[in-house]
């Protein structure tokens, strides 16, 4: 076992594959020479030279639909797009183009391919750069949609959404670039579309995905010791494929479902949980799905607004502790 | 309209041409009858007029390169090969459908043919076709690929950031703006900055401007001939703007009351294949040949219409196939 | 309005809310029992302060607070709106119908009584009668634990002697028997007319004194079951008539049971009679309630063979034994007061002192 940062874990997982399959490429604005703006891919341009690993212009469209034609003729990128918001100036390639070739084309075109982006809030960026998109790509069918929260899950993941044949879309999380974990030695990956309970409890159910994650662990913690609930924590990791499975085991053993998510309210992915609950859970439930989520607006700049905006550990236990009777 | 170049053209190419040009033509007037016998559903966009652009790059294209056309792409899906009974089967929602009926008239594939989809979003298919050309290159396969978008395309951003992607990296693309004065209704003239709207933009790439004659298959071969062969030996893109005419509307809902009185006319003097036939004659091809020819293509179009209107619908368990690489469409365990 | 934690008695500071009587959107009228509190030193219901619905309950049972803190609110009905309706969840309402149950059945320990999933499992268990466990935690309750805790301090910290001595009730036997009492009074009356001679007896510890107190305020020692130990106090016993003792005796056990004693009726002890003998036992020995000095048990009366004189009789006999701080004084001091004891209750016209008044 090694201790890597969240950061460290992208370039070990890109570096795996690259290093098992030539056909792995990587491009991306300031992927190449300067590592990355997140400093998540460092090395690698070194490691496999120019070739494999092309710094691109300001260009996100150039970017993914690059990425769409070498994949549907025999490679398999990794395509990065700096910050989830500037998916917004891509969103045709992504949604229009990469979602529904393989559907239009009754299978005739394969995408295997990856598009890392970093969401989420938490670096006083504002609302362009800070967003939490992962419900729009869960909305679009044909992507499958992947966020990890630790290191290990983000090399492990990332290897598998490289193998994967279906276009992905892996979310990591600018706030938890600087975290630590432990990731196993050696050649890693992971299975997409598993959730993984981090925590067993017997009062509350609660779900969450990437930076939610910790704060949800946090939280179940303070459930314990201050008022004596006990908190199930499941990590989501993928939205699609979904692990309904787990979701719904979980949910039936403490019958309190909590989804914890960083995206704005209106269509959140846990909007979809909660549908799936109410609807094949329902017999389990012991009261009714509580969403945790930032508000329904932009987010602010300033660190006290976007702090309290994103929801924090403080709003999980007070949300449980006057919901969960 | 002789070329000066068309001396450099065999005889099996010339037949080849006219072959392609014609079978598009034929394919696609069916495709209107078909339409008006509710057949064939939606809309579609037809290239009646534009044939030539076409038919002089498929015929240069090797086997294994690749096309990227638009939703204005059944000439060039039939231009690389597809069956005829494909892409009238597609058309009419068919089993027999290129796509079993998924993808429709906008989005004709045929990726065993080499086009490798139609694209429906003005300018989608230029970074898509630099991306197989990045492909290419990097596999050293020699491959090329080749884009062809309407003049409207020309002003979205997309086309930009694909020709400088592909100029910066040297990609073996060529990019074919088939400019065929209109976007949809509107001139092109009218709401862009340069006379030509491809082909003035090519030097802020780093491009040679190209413009040919859209409406001569010997014209366009010759160019196609020429962009591919540098894209082959790494000597980059190419942005060609072919002028050429869409007899019809843009789509089947445009009767095309916008062009001034006289201009339909004036184009149809220039009919890419009567013109083509003309000097195919004059080069001595003979009449019974191109006789032969026609009804070939007239015969081919016919079965493949009975082909089609005999295969089964669509069926519907298609809705939820092919979502994924593993056949399916499930999102969940 | 708001209702508070009400101050029970002035040493008191915080006491808990051991039930509410009334649920949210009840309506509730002035002086009527609203709630349960424990303090250390009592158990006690505490009526509404105000007429109306009960709006809100802000402290669960078994929560302690301060004195003053905010634990409900009475309010017009409209407030409590839907309140009270029965609130099941899909759960519960799948897992009675399973069980066969009515909603009814089960207490609710979910907000505003609402009856959970676990309320749901937990009854089933309970009524299946499987404990699969080996052992049942069970939390000690206020008065267990206020029980425990001074029963520790007493045998932790205070040097006990047993004493006991055997007594002939036949003198009471007739009285009491014709009067319906047990015989509890009559011991009580006794012990206060022999503490008149061995003083030191009704006494506490004051760090390096021995603080003799004037007056007898005798404590009860009541049963309350598994909840534990309550000692009401007979103020001023000495002064008491035999059948004011017993009436006061038979109000404060009364009171005892039903949890209404007040903080005053279980302060101020200084001597302690422990009862046993409705279980028919031969002798206890009482640990003494600091910072009392001694306290007696009074265990079953029954019919022996006792030798009077030259001949075997017999008597209703019982035996009366002392617990005493060896700090406070010594063996022969208690034995002398067990002996004077005796002889009161032996020797005394007890039917006498129940139709007229004594002293």
């Amino acid at each position: 076992m090694a201790e890597l940062t969240y950061r460290e874990a992208v370039a070990a997982g890109i570096a795996q594959e690259m290093e098992r399959d030539d056909r792995v490429v990587f491009l991306g604005e300031d992927v190449g020479g300067a590592g990355g703006v997140f400093k998540s891919t460092v090395g690698l341009l070194e490691r496999f030279g120019p070739v494999r690993v092309r710094d691109t212009p300001i260009s996100e469209q150039a970017i993914i639909g690059a990425a769409m034609g070498a994949a549907m003729t025999g490679l398999r990128p990794i395509a990065e797009i700096m910050f989830s918001d500037f998916f917004a100036v891509c969103w045709d390639m992504i949604a229009n183009e990469i979602a529904k070739a393989r559907y239009m084309s009754a299978g005739q075109i394969s995408l295997p391919l990856v598009i890392r982006t970093a969401n989420g809030a938490g670096s006083r960026f504002g609302a362009q750069h800070s967003q939490s998109v992962e419900n729009w790509a869960m909305a679009v069918p044909g992507l499958k949609v992947v966020a990890p929260s630790t290191p290990a899950d983000v090399k492990g993941l990332l290897a598998a959404a490289v193998r994967d044949p279906d276009p992905v879309i892996f979310f990591e999380h600018k706030g938890l670039y600087a975290t630590k974990g432990e990731v196993p030695d050696g050649e890693l990956v992971d299975r997409l579309g598993t959730a993984r309970v981090l925590r067993q409890g017997s009062d509350v159910t609660l779900v969450a995905l990437a930076a939610m994650v910790p704060r949800a662990l946090q939280a179940a913690s303070r459930l314990q010791d201050e008022h004596g609930i006990s908190a199930t924590v499941v990590d989501l990791r993928s939205l699609v494929p979904l692990d309904t499975r787990t979701l719904l085991a979980e949910t039936g053993k403490t019958g309190r479902l909590y989804t914890v998510e960083e995206n704005p309210r209106l269509c959140g992915w846990g909007a979809e949980i909660a549908s799936i609950v109410a609807e094949e859970g329902f017999y389990e439930l012991d009261g009714p799905v509580v969403r945790i989520t930032t508000p329904h607006v932009p987010l602010p700049a300033a660190d006290a607004l976007e702090d309290n905006a994103v929801p924090t550990v403080d709003r999980i236990v007070q949300t449980v502790v006057r919901t969960a009777g | 309209m002789p070329t000066e170049t068309g001396d450099e053209i065999d005889r099996s190419t010339r037949l080849a041409l006219y072959r392609s040009q014609l079978e598009i033509r034929l394919l696609e007037k069916r495709a209107y009858d078909l339409f008006l016998q509710n057949l064939v559903k939606g809309t579609s966009h037809l290239s009646l007029g534009q044939e030539a652009v076409a038919a002089g790059f498929a015929v240069a294209m090797r086997k294994d390169d690749y096309t990227y056309c638009t939703y204005r792409g059944h000439a060039h899906t039939m231009a690389r090969g597809a069956p005829m009974v494909g892409v009238l089967g597609e058309l009419m929602g068919r089993s027999c459908g290129l796509m079993r009926g998924k993808g429709g008239s906008m989005h004709l594939t045929s990726v065993e043919h080499g086009a490798m989809g139609s694209y429906a979003i003005v300018g989608a298919n230029l970074p898509v076709a630099a991306g197989a050309a990045w492909s290419a290159q990097l596999r050293g396969t020699g491959q090329v690929a080749v884009c062809f978008f309407g003049d409207g395309a020309t002003n979205i951003g997309a086309f930009h950031e694909a020709l400088n992607l592909a100029a910066v990296w040297k990609l073996p693309v060529i990019f074919v703006c088939e400019n065929n004065l209109y976007m949809e209704y509107t001139p092109i003239r009218s709401v862009t900055a340069v006379e030509h709207p491809a082909a003035d933009r090519a030097r802020a790439y780093g491009l040679e401007p190209v413009i040919v004659d859209g409406n001569d298959a010997d014209a366009v071969y010759q160019v196609a001939r020429a962009s591919i062969a540098k894209a082959r030996q790494a000597g980059g893109p190419s942005l060609i703007e072919a002028k050429t005419y869409r007899h019809s509307g843009h789509s089947r809902a445009d009767p095309g009351k916008y062009r001034p009185p006289g201009e339909l006319e004036e184009w149809m003097k220039r009919d890419p294949i009567t013109l083509y036939r003309e000097r195919l004659l004059e080069l001595d091809f003979g009449e019974g040949a191109l006789r032969e020819i026609e009804k070939a293509a007239q015969r081919g179009v016919d079965q493949a219409t009975e082909a089609a209107k005999a295969s089964p619908p669509a069926p519907l368990e298609e809705i939820e196939r092919d979502l994924w690489d593993d056949g399916g469409s499930s999102w969940r365990n | 309005m708001q209702v508070v934690m009400p101050q029970l008695g002035e040493t008191v500071a915080e006491g808990t809310v051991t039930a509410w009587r009334k649920q949210v959107g009840e309506r509730v009228e002035a002086g009527e029992a609203l709630f349960d509190v424990s303090t250390d030193k009592v158990e006690t219901e505490v009526p509404a302060p105000a007429s109306g619905v009960l709006t809100a309950i802000l402290v669960s049972e078994g929560t302690t607070v301060k004195v003053g803190a905010a634990l409900a609110t009475i309010g017009e009905a409209a407030e409590a709106g839907a309140a009270t309706e029965e609130r099941l969840s899909p759960v519960v309402r799948k897992l009675l119908a399973e069980h066969g149950l009515q909603a009814s059945e089960i207490k609710g320990t979910g907000a505003e009584g609402r009856v959970t999933r676990r309320d749901v499992l937990e009854h089933v268990e309970r009524r299946k009668g499987a404990t699969p466990a080996a052992a049942e935690r069970r939390p000690l309750g206020p008065i267990r634990k206020r029980t425990a805790e001074q029963m520790a301090l007493s045998w932790r910290t205070i040097p006990h002697v047993l004493q006991a001595i055997e007594v002939d009730f036949r003198a009471v036997e007739s009285a009491r028997a014709a009067h319906g009492l047990t015989y509890l009074p009559f011991v009580a009356r006794a012990v206060c007319e022999a503490i008149a001679s061995f003083p030191l007896v009704n006494a506490s510890i004051d760090g390096d004194a021995l603080l003799v107190h004037r007056r007898v305020h005798l404590g009860i020692a009541v049963d309350l079951g598994a909840d534990g130990l309550m000692v009401p106090v007979v103020k001023d016993a000495a002064a008491k008539s035999l059948p004011d003792l017993a009436h006061a005796i038979e109000e404060l056990a009364e009171k005892a049971r039903a949890r209404k004693l007040r903080p005053d009726d279980v302060t101020e002890g200084t001597y302690t009679i422990s009862n046993s003998g409705r279980f028919g036992t031969l002798l206890t020995a009482p640990i003494i309630l600091p910072p009392q000095v001694a306290i007696l048990s009074l265990d079953a009366v029954t019919r022996k063979p006792v030798v009077v004189g030259e001949s075997v009789a017999v008597r209703p006999v019982g035996i009366l034994a002392q617990s005493f701080d060896h700090r406070a004084f010594d063996g022969a001091y208690s034995a002398a007061f067990l002996r004077r004891l005796k002889e009161i209750l032996e020797g005394r016209d007890w039917s006498a002192a129940l139709t007229t008044a004594s002293r």
